[in-house]
């Protein structure tokens, strides 16, 4: 029987202590993966997020808000030099109107309501009641005001960051129309194509012209989903503003880089638009993320050091226990590498059992601790999104971002690979390693002739 | 050939230094059989660890078939204590969680003897002292505690060393038990040419002994 096999056999002289130590080993060890798995998940979030959410820059006409305020549109040619600055990986454009029953056939899907009627009222607007309906007063009978529908021009068809609803984006039917397509052809929202009995193939008219759907999408909104999606070539033909654009939004490679893109687009477009950026608001919402990710941090370092100390506590209680044995090894002639050896392998047995337990443990309890820990934090999230989408200019943007964000929280999902169990087994190794080297010293120090005075 | 010169412990303790053992000088030659008797506290186990290399002596020297061991390395000494030199212990001392077997072919292992030749040695030596085969697989804690000495002894045969050194081999048994462990070690010591050296404070066991030496307060008053 060579050393490993005594080490090994060692490791179970007493069943109770082994699946003690195992036990809590174990505990240690899965606590360290869970943090792992919770820290690789939350990074790849946070890049993510840094990489698709917040290299964003808004471009409006200045003193333009969706369809508040007042000012000039912005012209195709300002925009195309924006594509030409670097750092600029693309520029959607896009221009909205609003149709009403005086140039389509379509219903809104939303009521009007007391905000609707009120809003119609201050903004010295005035619906037009469908037909059979009177316009005599607010006060009851039959009348409803009808708000309009929503028509977004866009060169970005499956990108609803444009829009006043924000949300995301998905098709439940039909496809999306090609950015640089001019015809007549609209993807409407699912609110809207329930009220109008519309599905892909089905035509309505606008600006006097026949459209046809080509796809009914959800963004998850009762606006959004109140809302047209057409061809932006289509619309400045149709509402006859050729070249007028109200929006653009410019990404950019990088979040690094979006300051200075941002200075460059406002040093060409001047004082006609309003330029604003998304990466100090999607800083500010990814915080706790990055917060979460320096907790998993330092509680992977805490359960590998305690997972350490438990390693190194039971050897050194072994050692002493048996330090009379010790002394009859050395006796009969063996060196004290091969005890430290034999030791280490009662250790490393140990420990290996007890990553074997960690890495269930981990795999098993990884995703909900990763939730648990989102979720703690999500509500600060929440709020910031919030705070973001209603005092900073061009809050559709950032409801949109914030929509994004808080998507991007609930849908962490902390997944186990090999490169996780490698970790596993390597902190094992490390613990036993680390545990292993004071019981070293133990041994060291143990005399071959205390096993006479013992006698 | 034994030979011990002047040979003398002190411990540093809180009340002063205390010296277990003072200038003792003694020979003992190849293959005898030697006691040394004393109260306890007299430096008998002091004395027989120097000579097994357990500890080293303050001063003096002792030298086996020639060679001064009290200036060999640690390293060195690791492998004089494996080969030239095997331990009995009054409390037997055997690794708890091995079989018989296995204790015993333990030294053969630290003296890097093929593992084939550690089993077979390992039985022959068992079954020379006497431990039936069916006991041979147990661990320490299925045997009697004459059966456990046996093994205690197998083991200390198994190198083939120069010298036995045992330490009260009988403390622990019954006089009957103690006879044939004493009976055993004598028959091994004459068998196997080796030296044996008994500490022991049973008068008796001394008497047949080939030669008595006798500690008190660390000096050797007779030989």
């Amino acid at each position: 029987m060579g050393l490993v096999t005594r080490g090994v056999r060692n490791a179970f002289r007493s069943g109770a202590r082994a699946f003690s130590i195992i036990a809590i080993l174990g505990l240690s060890i899965g606590l360290a993966l869970a943090m792992l798995l919770a820290h690789q998940a939350v990074e790849q979030k946070i890049n993510s997020v840094k990489s698709s959410v917040g290299n964003t820059i808004t471009v409006s006409p200045a003193g333009v808000r969706g369809f508040e305020g007042g000012g000039n549109a912005l012209t195709q040619t300002q925009v195309d030099k924006l594509k030409t600055i670097e750092h600029v990986s693309s520029v959607g454009e896009s221009l909205n109107d609003r149709l009403t029953s005086t140039n389509t056939n379509l219903q809104s899907a939303v009521e009007a309501g007391d905000l609707g009627r009120r809003f119609s009222q201050n903004s010295g607007q005035t619906f037009t009641p469908p037909p059979g309906f009177s316009s005599d007063g607010q006060s009851g009978g039959n009348l409803s005001f009808t708000p309009p529908v929503t028509l977004l021009g866009t060169t970005d068809p499956t990108s609803l960051s444009s829009t006043q609803g924000g949300g995301s984006f998905s098709l439940k039917s039909g496809k999306a129309f090609d950015s640089a397509s001019t015809d007549n052809v609209a993807l409407v929202g699912s609110a809207l194509a329930t009220k109008n009995n519309l599905s892909v193939g089905s035509t309505f008219t606008a600006y006097g012209n026949i459209v046809t759907v080509v796809g009914v999408f959800d963004a998850g909104n009762t606006f959004s989903n109140n809302q047209l999606i057409m061809p932006l070539a289509t619309v400045q033909k149709l509402s006859t503003q050729t070249g007028s654009l109200t929006g653009a939004v410019v990404n950019v490679d990088s979040i690094s880089n979006v300051d200075s893109v941002t200075a460059q687009v406002k040093s060409v477009l001047g004082t006609t638009a309003d330029v604003t950026s998304s990466k100090s608001q999607v800083q500010d919402s990814i915080a706790p993320l990055q917060n979460i990710a320096s907790i998993s941090s330092y509680s992977l370092v805490g359960a590998v050091v305690a997972g350490a100390v438990i390693v190194l506590l039971s050897m050194v209680m072994i050692v002493r226990e048996r330090r009379r044995e010790i002394g009859v090894i050395k006796a009969i002639g063996a060196s004290n590498l091969k005890i430290m050896s034999q030791f280490m392998a009662e250790a490393v047995t140990l420990t290996i059992l007890g990553a074997v337990v960690g890495i269930v443990l981990g795999v098993v309890a990884g995703n909900p601790i990763t939730k648990m820990l989102v979720n703690n934090s999500s509500s600060s999230t929440t709020s910031q999104l919030m705070g973001a989408g209603t005092e900073e200019a061009g809050p559709q943007i950032f409801r949109s971002i914030g929509g994004g964000v808080r998507d991007n929280l609930s849908n962490i999902h902390a997944s186990v690979g090999w490169d996780i169990i490698l970790y596993g087994l390597g902190a094992a190794v490390l613990i036993a390693t680390i545990g292993s080297m004071s019981a070293s010293w133990f041994i060291a120090k143990v005399r071959p002739a205390e096993v006479m005075r013992t006698e | 050939m034994l030979k011990v010169s002047n040979i003398t412990k002190t411990f540093s303790a809180d009340g002063g230094d205390v010296t277990a053992v003072h200038d003792i000088s003694l020979a003992v030659p190849d293959g005898k059989f030697v006691s040394i008797i004393g109260k306890s506290g007299s430096g008998k186990s002091t004395l027989l660890s120097l000579l097994g290399a357990l500890d080293k002596p303050t001063s003096g020297s002792i030298e086996v078939d020639g060679q001064n061991i009290t200036k060999l390395s640690e390293h060195a000494l690791i492998g004089y204590r494996c080969r030239k030199i095997g331990f009995v212990f009054q409390s037997y001392n055997l690794v708890p969680n091995l079989t018989a077997i296995e204790n015993v072919m333990l030294p053969m292992e630290f003296a890097k003897t093929s593992k084939a030749k550690r089993r077979l040695r390992a039985q022959e030596l068992l079954d020379q002292v006497g431990l039936s085969d069916g006991k041979q697989d147990r661990k320490p804690t299925r045997l009697s505690g004459g059966e456990q000495q046996r093994v205690a002894i197998a083991r200390a045969l198994a190198n083939k060393p120069k010298l036995i050194l045992a330490d009260e081999p009988t403390g622990n048994l019954d006089s009957q038990t103690g006879k044939m462990i004493f009976d055993l070690l004598h028959n091994l010591s004459k068998s196997e040419s080796t030296t044996v050296i008994v500490v022991t404070h049973d008068l008796s066991i001394a008497g047949r002994t080939d030669k008595a030496f006798r500690l008190q307060d660390g000096k050797l008053v007779t030989q």
